[in-house]
């Protein structure tokens, strides 16, 4: 993989949690919660990621391609499963999945960024991924809104998914070439 | 090169969204309702939680000389839940069951709590509400201050199935009312829009909650009236009933269908009577109803759709309870520069084709854009102070898109004015929960009653301490 792609990929993650998190608490809402539980939802997602985390930095050194897969096609099915679900207990219950998800996602991002830069080179390539998660971060922020308004917050969710799929894809492909080359 | 494109995107977009959305509805800072028309800034809005502090309410506003609109699900379109610089009062955490007697069949529940709240609470019990909206998001306070009518057709409005309620009035003291105890404010209240003090709790009768099974017919306008008549009213076993009048271009306002509710005692209730808690098939309800909103192949593309799902509903059995929340998310509607509006207009039932061809000949020449029309039944009832039902009637459901400019509403006020004159040339009433665009002279002729109850409120609250703007628009000129 080379950090071209690992961007990229990541771009893509960050579009799709950028446009689901603000409006999130309107689904909760919606759901007929309060603020506190939406709090409480929170620190079950935090729970689970601390602890993932423990469980899997053991194997990210080998296996961190492989974990951002698996942490993207996570998110997707979470996102898919979010309309669909009745009851608090299974928001919590996807909170959890979705904090095993964040570990892998982060602790493999961050390993994969320092395996592909290289030191007292970071600089550039760390303002580069900075830039463009930003950026993404933005447009999906505002296109969230607007797909909502158009559509439901259910659709929000669907093109969500679609991005994480889209993600794990590229994410994937890049999965044999070239281990460590930086631009 | 390409950071500075995608900066310059994301700029670009956030400037165009800034204004686009600097209408003065879409300001937070601003009060509004569904309608998102008239938004003026409040002086502050209070949740309602406890008797007391309704009390204190009162006298802090009597003291200070502010005024105090009264707010349940603000989904009224003509400003009746708010006022310019006025406390606005929000009921709906004011939603609890307060008493609940299976055998008298009655339930007394806070005004805050919705239709929902009170089908959740009875429906194990195997009862139902006696008349509502065919939605059940509206609260108890709001839908009896609009005194609302829905697909039952059997009950009558509203008022016909309310027993008691408390009141607090403009002296911050709380009375019961009913048909025995401070009779004279029951019709008024009900049907009051939130001018006469504040609806606290009510009293509701109920009904055993049925299992009915659906009956669908097609027809046209001119022959729905005789098929009202002989198939739905003259069976006893109907006990709802829904028509849909076509907006498609290729059929406008010529073909119809009804979708009838008939009690069905062969199959037991239990089998049936889970509430549904899900709507299904928003999203590509709302793509097909966004396309029909825009265009006239999407009109008749959503009929064609809408007749076909109405052929899968035939003979499929349905709860009472489960017929009176029907679907709404589908209609949520938000855009920048235009919005969707209810009408509602009543026609005697003998009157009905007529009023139709006139309606299209308006409709025609004004290019109003309609989206869909739905008929219910509501039997002659006067006994509230504002009567809609003063025959028995059709009531015309017409949702509306229309533009929130200037300019586009003001066409919209003529044009839906030379509806309303085409209403009354039929003896008909139209419904007041909706956006201010009948004249004064339009609404006193609706509602001939409207000078008497102009003037009870002036008695009951001289200080004119609970107004909104429909007290505004129609209740000011009335009063001298």
């Amino acid at each position: 993989m080379n950090i071209r792609w690992l961007i990229r990929s990541q771009t893509m993650v960050t579009l799709a949690a950028g446009m689901i998190y603000p409006y999130y608490l309107l689904f909760l809402k919606n759901l007929g919660n309060s603020f506190t539980k939406y709090g409480l939802a929170f620190a079950v997602f935090t729970i689970s990621s601390a602890i993932a985390s423990q469980w899997l930095a053991r194997s990210v050194d080998r296996h961190g391609k492989r974990m951002l897969v698996a942490s993207s096609i996570g998110m997707m099915a979470a996102m898919a499963a979010f309309p669909w679900v009745m009851s608090y207990t299974v928001v919590l219950l996807l909170q959890l999945l979705m904090g095993v998800c964040c570990a892998m996602q982060k602790i493999s991002e961050r390993t994969l960024l320092a395996d592909l830069t290289e030191r007292g080179n970071r600089g550039k390539t760390m303002g580069e991924y900075q830039f463009w998660t930003s950026v993404a971060s933005g447009l999906a922020v505002v296109f969230g809104g607007y797909l909502i308004d158009l559509l439901t917050i259910d659709a929000l969710f669907y093109v969500s998914a679609a991005i994480y799929g889209a993600s794990a894809w590229a994410t994937w492909r890049n999965n044999g070439r070239g281990s460590a080359s930086a631009e | 090169m390409k950071k500075t494109f995608a900066l310059a995107l994301l700029a670009a977009l956030c400037l165009h969204t800034y204004a686009r959305f600097q209408s003065p509805d879409q300001d937070p800072y601003l009060i509004t309702d569904y309608s998102r028309l008239h938004p003026v800034k409040v002086s502050r809005v209070v949740a309602g939680k406890e008797e007391e502090q309704l009390r204190n309410l009162v006298r802090e506003a009597r003291d200070k000389g502010l005024t105090i609109s009264i707010a349940g699900q603000r989904h009224s379109q003509g400003g009746h839940t708010y006022y310019k610089d006025g406390v606005v009062l929000d009921m709906t955490a004011f939603n609890h069951v307060l008493d609940f007697d299976p055998v008298r069949r009655t339930i007394r529940v806070q005004a805050g709590a919705t239709w929902g709240d009170v089908q959740d609470y009875i429906n194990p019990h195997g009862l139902s509400v006696k008349t509502m909206q065919s939605q059940n998001i509206f609260s108890i306070g709001g839908s009896l201050s609009v005194n609302a009518h829905g697909r039952d057709i059997r009950n009558g409005s509203l008022i016909a199935s309310v027993e008691s309620f408390r009141l607090m009035n403009a002296q911050g003291e709380t009375i019961q009312v009913s048909r025995t105890e401070n009779a004279a404010l029951f019709p008024l209240v009900i049907g009051g829009y939130g001018l006469f003090g504040i609806i606290v709790d009510v009293t509701l009768r109920l009904t055993d909650d049925e299992l009915y099974r659906t009956r669908t017919d097609t027809m046209d306008v001119y022959a729905y009236h005789s098929y009202f008549e002989r198939e739905v009213l003259g069976n006893p076993d109907v006990r709802m009933h829904l028509a849909r009048i076509s907006v498609a271009p290729d059929r406008f306002l010529t073909d119809m269908y009804a979708i009838n509710y008939v009690r069905e005692d062969s199959v037991p209730l239990q089998a049936h009577n889970r509430l549904r808690e899900r709507e299904s098939g928003v999203l590509p309800a709302k793509i097909m109803f966004g396309i029909s909103r825009k265009s006239d192949w999407g009109k008749d593309a959503l009929w064609t759709m809408q007749k076909a799902l109405f052929e899968r509903e035939k003979g499929q059995l349905i709860s009472r309870n489960n017929a009176m929340r029907s679907e709404s998310a589908f209609m949520d509607y938000q855009s920048a520069t235009d919005h969707d509006l209810l009408q509602e207009y009543f026609i005697p039932v003998d009157r009905f084709a007529g009023f139709i061809d006139d309606f299209r000949s308006v409709l025609a020449r004004e290019r109003l854009n309609l989206l869909n029309i739905t008929v219910r039944y509501v039997n002659r009832d006067e006994e509230a102070a504002l009567s809609y039902a003063t025959d028995d009637m059709f009531a015309l459901v017409c949702l509306f898109n229309v533009p929130l400019s200037e300019e586009g509403q003001a066409h919209t006020k003529q044009a839906i004015q030379s509806v309303i004159d085409r209403v009354l040339a039929h003896k008909g009433t139209y419904y007041l929960p909706y956006a201010a665009y009948p004249s004064a002279a339009q609404f006193h002729a609706a509602y001939p009653g409207a000078a008497a109850f102009f003037r009870a409120k002036e008695q009951a609250d001289p200080a004119a301490r609970f107004v909104n703007y429909f007290y505004e628009d129609y209740g000011k000129d009335a009063r001298r």
